[in-house]
């Protein structure tokens, strides 16, 4: 039971290891869809607002736990 | 007939992520054998690659049946949880934010703490050594078996990326067997760093089309997204040093 519990909590931390992180992606593939399917904006510019807000949303949360860390040296 | 343009990436993805998997798991059979010997680390090294394996056959078969565009958008979106989570720890390690990886530290407290585990629950320590062991690959392994999933389902790469991941693996084993010695000198966080930049870019790629996006340049946007996603990393890391230096003064 503890190696199922393991690999459940393993699961997990993998793809919501940072809940922000996490909502802030989904945020960005909704809109990006919303663009794309309610919007009726091209495809090729919903994509780019996909890749974009992926590249916004590293940087933030790079950013968000550098600031909130002090350096490990 | 194999599309080298997304196989290449595919392949190098499983394979530099069963690297960084494999040493971490490495470690943690170094001290099982280190302390009991090689018979019950390799017991329970074996058996979490057959059930890892289990479920990459299990999975794969399954996912063949799933409409190709919802795949897409499913595995696109979980790549880019994935991917872009790697890419900000490696991003952190890089500024030294958070500490990386020491692979010698890890070994000293697997030891310490297997030893005191035989102590306090009486059990027979070859047990506990062989199920150690078991968890180590299985858990680190998980990822890998996602990774190896993710990029090679939906394009018929199932198998060149297992075969990658495999790959990785035996080099990893064999060559910590010879050493017999943790591998600290592995630039772990580089290769999180470039995995995390293949897998996010994969993310990009596959969400996009699983929304209808035909992406200009088909396959090859995939480097141009990995190119982005790269100096974006690096440019992150730099900030981050940055605004970590202000803060520490």
């Amino acid at each position: 039971m503890t190696i199922l519990k393991d690999v459940l909590a393993e699961l997990f931390g993998m793809f919501v290891g940072d809940a922000r992180l996490t909502a802030a992606v989904l945020v960005v593939v909704a809109a990006s869809a919303a663009l794309i399917d309610l919007a009726g904006v091209a495809p090729i510019l919903g994509g780019g607002a996909l890749l974009a807000g992926c590249l916004a949303v590293l940087v933030a949360a790079v950013l968000r736990t550098a600031r909130r860390k002090k350096p490990s040296e | 007939m194999i599309e080298w343009s997304i196989a290449a990436p595919a392949i190098g993805s499983a394979f530099l992520a069963s690297v960084v998997e494999i040493v971490e798991a490495f470690t943690i059979i170094l001290a099982v054998a280190s302390l009991r010997g090689w018979r019950p680390a390799v017991l329970g090294t074996g058996a979490a690659l057959a059930v890892l394996g289990g479920i990459v056959l299990a999975l794969g078969p399954l996912l063949d049946r799933v409409p190709l565009h919802a795949l897409q958008l499913a595995i696109g979106i979980l790549l880019l949880l994935f991917g872009i989570g790697w890419l900000r720890k490696a991003a952190l390690r890089l500024a030294g934010v958070i500490p990386l990886h020491d692979e010698e530290a890890i070994f000293a407290a697997e030891t310490a703490y297997l030893g005191e585990e035989a102590r306090r629950k009486k059990t027979s320590l070859d047990w506990i050594a062989g199920i150690t062991a078991f968890k180590a690959v299985l858990l680190e392994g998980l990822e890998v078996v996602f990774i190896v999933i993710a990029v090679g389902a939906g394009r018929g790469l199932l198998w060149p990326a297992s075969l990658g991941a495999l790959a990785a693996c035996a080099l990893v084993l064999v060559i910590g067997t010879i050493v017999h010695r943790p591998l600290a000198r592995v630039p772990e966080n580089t290769l999180k760093f470039g995995v995390g930049v293949m897998l996010s870019a994969f993310g990009v790629f596959w969400t996009g089309e699983g929304l209808g996006v035909e992406w200009p340049g088909a396959d090859l946007a995939l480097f141009v997204f990995a190119a982005l996603f790269l100096a974006t990393g690096l440019l992150a890391a730099s900030l981050a040093r940055g605004t970590s230096r202000e803060l520490a003064q």
